[in-house]
């Protein structure tokens, strides 16, 4: 994992400072509320229904133990003894007291971690495949780029007050957990047919009122030009993106009103010109550095099956079952990637206590050669365990109730923070989702219907990315009560696409039967081995909806 | 007499340009004028010996314009001895590309000057995206603005300044 050198430590220690002091001018009246608002934004708070929130960064979703465990102390000490890991890689605490801040911060930066660029309309923290270094397959670890990315975006004096939010994802493997082709820039580490390392750029995705797939704007980056080009596109959407109107402004609405070929165009031209000072070509030495960083772990070298991880699975019902659904391959044989949903039945999707980061925190120590990771859907994956191993993790989970088997079933859902939290929603989220998860809460019914990603939110704002839900739901307002609407067909991996609304939205009290409805008529009409989504996109809308409304 | 405190490359200086009105005659004093009189007098100000700059806008130009487009001075950067960059709002960061495309596409060397709702915050970001000429509100003092451009002690990445960044620096 990347470990800061003095550079870096000085920096973040002196944006706490440039931080405190910005706090000291707000509460002294010196800056307005409007003008303290961009700057508390870049640092990560957020004024929430309630009370002030911070976010903190995750970059590329990599934890240490040591910064877990940083991360409970915080939950304990300036929050309620809990914090909410979001869909962006990032912890939100929800209840911290602004003067407090800076202290936090502080601490935070101990263990090299902050807020900076978690908010505001600067290039957000990058995030990327939670599998990475841990699966098979991938052209090269993406944290090696993404931790380049993050550097270059630090600060970045020509991108600080762009238009709009601005989030950059990166994967390095066919199968996208990243979410890559809904962000402002999708990047696709690969290999070309020489051998050599590039990146594919997709632009213009997003979510929000206006939902857009990126479109590619370009196969191949070479590797030394990458920074080049990003800086290309960025600056095209500094120059032409709208400032007019802040639903307009993303780079989606740009790259949709100017169109993909007139888009690609003007970031050619842009990169040319740029990159003929070759002023953005990392140094080799400096990518060899990073790359240190994420070199793999020293893995023993183990047979590829466990007779003691075999014979728990043959003893413990409950066990196999967590395998099943939550423990994936490794590249290395002997070892295995253990997902930890934060989706227990009836519980908050995303919030773990300061107890269970703890918990986790030791066991990355112990088993995940010090590694946590954090996933955009919400959880949190031991990467690196010793299949002889599996079990006792999966004993020290199950005893703080950390081991529910469900990952990516029904009651693994996305859901945003919605009335509960947010001064802009239109419905609640939190207690949809814990009623579905409630409905669906035997397992076996659930292995039954199989893969099946359900996302809410509050409002069109789309924070619990329902566009891309196979099943997704949104609140909508109607006469000030709560109705939800439901879209079918959505998906966020490398089959991007944006769900189709099924019709008439359905009340508080309707809302629950008619996601079993949609479930059974999956169930009912499904052909072998076909998930929800398959059989949606054979059949289309007409079934569901005729269930629905008829 | 203006009504802000002029800041030249990290130094108190008096003001000797003045804006000029689109209608208003030019002078022998140094002036700024706008974008579109620039264009309309290309050749008559050619003729002329007093030192003139112009003024990119930012605001005033319909609700969806986005503001002047830094390209357009392209033909005549040799000519100017002063651009002013127009921030209509501080959270409007437009005016930092068009700062790095004066500099570094088009190598110009005259004063680069941030003029508008120019702010503490930002001063740092624009002196490093190349404006060396800041029009800051009367009571800012000239330390004050030196603590803003000094509050963060390094930079990642390559701008229009001297600094190269540490991703390249340490590689070095
Ligand atoms: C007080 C709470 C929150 C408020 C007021 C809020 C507000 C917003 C707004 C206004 C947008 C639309 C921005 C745009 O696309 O132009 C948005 C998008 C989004 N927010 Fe939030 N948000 C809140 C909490 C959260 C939380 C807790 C999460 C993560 C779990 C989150 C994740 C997102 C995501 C992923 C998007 C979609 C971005 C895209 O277009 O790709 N937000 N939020
Ligand atoms: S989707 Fe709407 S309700 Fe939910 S957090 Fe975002 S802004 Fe709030």
């Amino acid at each position: 994992m990347y470990r800061y050198d003095e550079f870096d430590h000085k920096l973040v220690a002196d944006r706490v400072n440039q931080f405190r002091g910005q706090v000291e001018r707000r509460v002294s009246g010196a800056l307005s509320e409007d003008q303290f608002k961009p700057l508390r934004l870049m640092n990560g708070v957020y004024l929430q229904l309630h009370a002030y929130m911070l976010r903190v960064a995750i970059p590329y979703g990599t934890l240490r133990s040591e910064q877990m465990q940083m991360l409970a102390h915080i939950a304990r000490k300036y929050d309620r003894g809990y914090g909410h890991f979001t869909t962006r890689q990032n912890i939100q605490y929800n209840w911290p007291a602004l003067d407090k801040i800076p202290d936090l911060l502080d601490e935070l930066a101990c263990v090299e971690m902050h807020a900076i660029q978690t908010s505001g309309n600067c290039i957000r923290n990058v995030t990327s495949d939670q599998y990475a270094g841990a699966i098979e397959g991938e052209a090269e670890d993406p944290r090696i780029v993404s931790e380049i990315i993050r550097q270059w975006s630090t600060f970045h004096p020509e991108f600080t007050y762009l238009p709009r939010k601005f989030k950059i994802a990166v994967t390095a493997h066919k199968n996208d957990r990243a979410a890559i082709k809904l962000h402002d820039i999708g990047i696709v580490v690969k290999q070309n047919d020489a051998g050599e390392i590039g990146y594919e750029v997709h632009v213009g995705g997003g979510q929000g009122r206006t939902p857009f797939v990126a479109k590619k704007m370009n196969d191949f980056v070479p590797k030394a030009k990458l920074l080049a080009y990003l800086e290309a596109v960025m600056r095209v959407y500094n120059m032409l993106g709208r400032r007019d109107n802040s639903y307009k402004a993303r780079i989606k609405i740009l790259v949709h009103e100017t169109g993909e070929e007139e888009m690609r165009r003007m970031v050619e031209e842009e990169f040319a010109k740029i990159d003929a000072s070759e002023m953005l070509t990392v140094p080799q030495t400096e990518i060899d550095r990073i790359s240190a960083y994420f070199a793999p772990p020293a893995f023993e070298t183990l047979p590829a099956d466990s007779q003691a991880f075999t014979q728990a699975q043959a003893d413990d019902a409950d066990f196999a079952r967590f395998v099943r659904a939550n423990v994936v391959a490794h590249k290395q044989d002997g070892y295995a990637i253990v997902n930890i949903s934060l989706k227990p039945i009836g519980g908050v999707p995303g919030d773990a206590t300061d107890a269970q980061m703890d918990v986790i925190a030791d066991l990355a120590e112990r088993f995940s050669h010090d590694e946590v990771r954090v996933t955009h859907e919400q959880n949190l994956v031991l990467p690196h365990v010793k299949l002889d191993d599996v079990k006792t993790v999966y004993d020290a989970l199950a005893a703080h109730d950390l081991a529910t088997a469900n990952l990516g079933l029904i009651s693994d859902q996305i859901a945003c923070p919605g009335l509960d939290y947010c001064n802009l929603a239109n419905a609640r989220s939190i207690p949809l989702a814990q009623e579905i998860s409630e409905r669906f809460s035997d397992l076996d019914r659930q292995y039954d219907i199989g893969e099946l990603k359900i996302k809410i939110s509050g409002c069109i704002n789309a924070c619990g990315h329902h566009h891309v839900g196979h099943i997704g739901i949104l609140g909508v307002d109607k006469k000030g009560t709560e109705f939800y609407q439901i879209s079918l067909g959505g998906a966020a991996d490398e089959n991007a696409a944006i769900g189709q609304i099924t019709g008439r939205a359905f009340t508080e009290e309707d809302i629950v039967d008619a996601i079993e409805t949609v479930v059974t008529t999956y169930t009912d009409l499904r052909a072998d081995g076909e998930r929800f989504i398959d059989t949606y996109n054979r059949l289309g809308m007409a079934p569901f909806k005729e269930r629905l409304y008829d | 007499m203006t009504d802000y405190h002029l800041v030249i490359d990290g130094a108190t200086a008096e003001e000797s340009w003045t804006y000029l009105d689109d209608d208003a005659a030019l002078s022998d004093a140094p002036s700024i004028i706008s974008l579109t009189r620039l264009k309309d007098e290309a050749d008559a100000l050619a003729e002329r010996s007093a030192p003139f700059g112009v003024i990119l806008r930012a605001d005033g130009l319909g609700k969806t314009d986005l503001g002047e487009d830094v390209r357009e001075l392209a033909p005549f950067i040799d000519r100017l001895a002063l651009i002013a960059i127009h921030f209509p709002a501080y959270r409007n960061g437009r005016g930092y590309s068009a700062a790095r495309v004066l500099r570094e596409e088009f190598n110009f060397t005259g004063q680069l000057r941030a003029t508008g709702d120019v702010l503490y915050d930002q001063w740092a970001m624009m002196n490093r995206c190349g404006i060396n000429a800041f029009e800051l509100a009367a009571n800012i003092d000239l330390a004050t603005f030196q603590t803003a451009l000094g509050e963060l002690s390094g930079a990642y990445q390559p701008a229009a300044d001297q600094n190269r960044g540490a991703l390249w620096a340490r590689g070095k």
